[in-house]
């Protein structure tokens, strides 16, 4: 049972928390024991109640306004299993806030707000470790609770240990490497002496160079790591740590190695993905590409998408810059000569392929990526996987690449190749030319145009089948009618009375309560939060909560069930978390019926 | 006295651990060693309370610890220094002592007054040095002045001591405590005995006419730099209140291979002891009334005692000359800025976040 800890705010792994003391700690948070001089802005909340490998200990007080490490033993990095194990602690269930000293081998629920990793300066620095070590922590300890580094914490590595799921960090690494005369940075542990400036404006460097020794150090680094911790809770609420850490994380390779190896844990950072955004998703390198959301989309349009106008012909054009395509100026150009004769179907790095009617699904229309017109082999090999993988479950009769030379060129004719199929090439020169969408207009002659109906059905439908799986499409949506104007639509039934709405920011269906009632009566497997028997408005905490789905991620929309009320809405948690949670928002409701 | 014998605190769950961890982690040695020759034997000069004596150090190769073979000590390794087959014949004994008898010869104009013999073991078990080889030693050296044999509290009797008080010589023998904190010897040690057998050791030494030197091992696994410096404090003290224990030998631990140490240390979880450690306990228990020494082996290296590279050969001077002079004064002379960093890593370094410096 947690009483003290709280998630608010999610961003894959990271989370900005609140740690509930009688004066709040917003995590992540710089934290220090109460007795500690620390020059800068930490919160002196930790309150250590001894090893017990020196001596026995008493169990403590506890205090509201400070988390209590428990009595503990330590183990550090490299500690054999059998000894962990024959030494693990067992701790008392406390009513104060409270702290559990764990290990990987010996982590598990100890119904502690906060879990201590010991040997935590055994795993930085080795990012096979490091992964190692945190997420299979993380795994074992209910979702809301912190998890606290002690030792390890710079203002180059936080972001990154923040990144991989990491609530607490203290100074102790930054004032070590301050007395040893480091001045650290978010990009370098540079050598005091070596710096004739100081490329900092805290207020410790507010002095001559000359008169700035090690302990001025010190209180520069405890303020660099300070600072960098507000800037990652600002990344997190802002859902684009990600993109900050592609970046930062290049600053110390073993860095750059710990997230390559988080994303090799994919169900790890799968779980804790959200499947849509406000924020804009930036793709910067090939590692943009091993994303969760760049990955789980390609999956789900060659697993779960149904293509429905497979029997007029394919035209593959490239992406735009500006999102959602059909508002740049080249996709209205290419349309004009279309004029709804043909499924398009865009090719894009990082994404892979969107169906016309995915245009509006995150990451569809949020991703902005580097453009050279040079693609490299990492993304010339995905777009071709995910366009053959594409190709493979659908029947055109035609396939025309609109496209232009340079990179979606080669992976058209590698695709044509690897299926034996045969591509008709309409671009000469560039595919906005006159000559180019002559040629497509006219590769398209014979071809009658399908209804606006037609295309909005099967933009709901594939939608549906995008996000509830694979069939939803069909199932929830046999007896569809739709009303409004494109993307802004309403999919109701035969007789009038509305199933969903598509969320024109994010791409997504957002049901009624008749729409999720056929979603439980389909064959389609939903994801349900089962709740105690009440009427909830606003909001389901996780208390409240007897059972949820694993498959739940955050931005799901959820049926709600229990003795007292029917409804839907939308996860703020992923089902594992909600499971393991005893706080904390865990659906925002949007309707619900009580019974 | 109480004879605890491994069997008994083998039934600890702890202990069963360390000791299955350490043997899986000793097989992996498969070195040995011709059993005519000692392990290490080496000339130094050593504090004594009858003053400053020239003493040989011999390390006798016994066939090793009888402990270490069931798993034994964290920290030690000296067990790898074994041979095969476990056990060493009185002639094979009597021949290293010839070989280090013949070394002082070669390298030193005079005879040392001190003889310092330790086993890795207990000289005075009889499992491992047979009576008759005991005696036969303690008759090689009876024209010296002192000796010093090792052994654990268990052997420590009057027939034991008293060969080598029969024949004049000024004994003592050398025990292995570690530390005076049973359950930091218990658990980060692994050492089975308790505290009360090393005072019973030291009454029946002290009954046999002979005297106890304890031999105190600074930051084994598992503690802080903070804990351990508290840990030693309080054993110096206690040392020193136990009649017929006349000096303390403390000494921070080192990596040695094929032990458990190794193992965290390899793992970035293990860091030996701060050279200004060692200097901070020997500085705050000058005043006891007792001699202190200390004999950081591989100072200033990283499996060593160390502190930032650029002061440690110094610091190892000012403990080799408190050593000899028991003058706390000898620390006021040497400074860095490093001290800095050991402050932070005495006030901060929990059990869990070993180490905090390298």
């Amino acid at each position: 049972m947690t009483d003290y800890f709280e998630v608010h705010e999610r961003d894959s792994a990271a989370r900005v928390g609140e740690l509930r003391l009688v004066d709040s700690v917003t995590t992540p948070a710089l934290v220090d024991d109460v007795d500690t001089e620390t020059p800068g802005n930490c919160r002196h909340v930790l309150d250590d109640a001894g090893s017990r490998w020196s001596t026995e200990r008493d169990a403590p007080d506890g205090d509201e306004s400070l988390l209590t490490v428990l009595p503990h033993r330590g183990l550090p990095a490299g500690t054999p299993d059998e000894v962990a194990e024959a030494f693990a602690v067992d701790y008392p269930d406390v009513t104060f806030p409270s702290a559990a000293v764990i290990s990987p081998d010996t982590a598990t629920d100890h119904s502690s707000d906060a879990y201590v990793l010991a040997g935590a300066p055994g795993y930085v620095g080795h990012a096979s470790a490091f992964v190692d070590a945190v997420t299979t922590v993380r795994e074992r300890i209910p979702a809301d609770t912190a998890l606290y580094l002690p030792g390890v914490a710079t203002p180059r590595n936080v972001a990154t240990l923040v990144y991989a799921g990491v609530d607490l960090v203290d100074p102790d690494r930054a004032v070590v490497r301050g007395t040893e005369g480091r001045y650290l940075t978010t990009d370098e542990a540079y050598f005091l002496e070596d710096l004739d400036e100081l490329p900092c404006a805290c207020p410790a460097c507010q002095q001559p160079r000359e008169e700035f020794d090690r302990q001025d150090c010190v209180e520069h680094n405890v303020n660099a790591l300070a600072a960098e911790l507000r800037r990652v809770r600002r990344r997190i609420r802002d859902g684009r740590l990600r993109d900050y850490i592609e970046g930062q994380a290049r600053q110390d390779n073993w860095l750059t190695a710990t997230f390559r190896r988080l994303d090799q844990q994919y169900s790890y950072l799968e779980e804790r993905t959200p499947l849509i955004r406000r924020a804009d998703l930036s793709a910067a390198s090939d590692d943009s590409l091993r994303r969760v959301e760049i990955q789980r989309f390609a999956e789900r349009v060659t697993d779960r998408y149904v293509p429905r106008f497979d029997d007029r012909p394919l035209v593959l054009v490239p992406c735009s810059a500006r999102k959602p395509y059909s508002d740049s100026q080249s996709h209205k150009q290419y349309h004009d000569a279309i004029k709804w004769r043909a499924h398009v179907v865009s090719m894009t790095s990082p994404i892979g392929v969107v169906p016309q009617e995915l245009e509006l699904t995150y990451p569809a229309q949020h991703y902005d990526s580097v453009v050279t017109g040079n693609w490299t082999a990492t993304e010339i090999e995905f777009v071709s996987r995910v366009l053959e993988r594409y190709l493979e479950g659908t029947d055109y009769p035609e396939i025309i690449a609109h496209v232009p030379g340079e990179g979606y060129r080669d992976i058209c004719e590698r695709v044509a190749d690897s299926l034996g199929q045969e591509f008709t090439y309409t671009v000469t020169d560039h595919p906005t030319t006159a000559d180019s969408l002559g040629n497509l207009a006219a590769e398209l002659e014979g071809w009658d145009r399908y209804p606006k109906r037609e295309r909005e059905h099967n933009t709901i439908r594939a939608v549906a089948d995008y996000q509830f799986g694979e069939g939803a499409g069909d199932e929830l949506f046999d007896d569809l009618s739709t009303q409004g104007r494109y993307p802004q639509l309403r999919a109701d039934d035969a007789d009038g009375e509305q199933l969903a709405a598509l969320a024109q920011q994010y791409g997504v269906l957002s049901l009624t309560t008749v729409g999720a009632r056929r979603w439980v009566e389909s064959d389609v497997p939903t994801k349900t939060v089962e709740i105690e028997p009440f009427v909830p408005h606003g909001s389901v905490l996780a208390p409240g909560i007897t059972d949820a789905s694993d498959d739940i991620r955050v931005g799901d929309d959820v049926v709600i069930q229990g003795d007292a009320a029917f409804g839907v809405g939308r996860a703020q948690m992923s089902g594992p978390e909600m499971q393991s949670s005893t706080r904390g928002i865990a659906v925002q409701m949007r309707h619900v019926d009580e019974q | 006295m109480s004879k605890p014998s491994p069997e008994v605190y083998e039934e600890g769950k702890g202990m069963d651990a360390h000791n299955s961890v350490m043997r899986d982690i000793r097989s992996r040695n498969d070195s040995t060693y011709d059993p005519r020759e000692p392990t290490r034997v080496w000339l130094d000069e050593d504090n004594t309370p009858d003053g400053v004596y020239q003493s040989l150090t011999i390390i006798l190769n016994t066939g090793g610890c009888r402990w270490a073979r069931a798993g034994g000590c964290t920290m030690c390794g000296y067990v790898a220094e074994s041979v095969e087959g476990g056990t060493v014949a009185h002639e094979d004994l009597m021949a290293q002592i010839q070989h280090c008898l013949d070394h002082e010869a070669e390298n030193s104009d005079e005879q040392s007054g001190l003889i310092k013999i330790y086993t890795s073991g207990s000289f005075l078990d009889e499992r491992e040095v047979p009576a008759e080889t005991r005696q036969a030693i303690a008759e090689t050296f009876a024209d010296r002045e002192r000796i010093v044999v090792e052994s654990l509290p268990d052997f420590v009797d009057e027939e034991t001591v008293g060969d080598f008080v029969d024949v004049g010589l000024e004994t003592d023998v050398a025990v292995g405590l570690e530390t005076a904190t049973d359950r930091v010897r218990h658990d980060c040690v692994n050492k089975y005995f308790d505290f009360a057998d090393f005072e019973a050791a030291s009454e029946a030494a002290q009954a046999a006419g002979a005297g106890v030197k304890a031999y105190l091992l600074m930051k084994p696994p598992f503690l802080s730099e903070a804990e351990a410096v508290e840990d030693m404090k309080r054993s110096v003290r206690r040392c020193a209140a136990v009649d017929g224990c006349h000096t303390v030998s403390m000494n921070p631990c080192n990596v040695q291979r094929y032990t458990m140490v190794e193992e965290l240390y390899h793992d970035g979880g293990y860091r030996p002891p701060w050279l200004w450690s060692v200097a901070e306990v020997l500085e705050s228990t000058a005043d006891e009334d007792v001699i202190v020494v200390s004999d950081p082996v591989g100072h200033g290296s990283d499996r060593g005692p160390h502190n930032c590279g650029e002061c440690d050969d110094k610091v190892q001077r000012a403990i080799k000359d408190f050593d000899l002079r028991q003058d706390p004064a000898v620390f006021e002379q040497v400074s860095c800025e490093c001290e800095a960093t050991w402050d932070a890593v005495i006030e901060r370094e929990r059990s869990y976040s070993l180490p905090l410096a390298r």
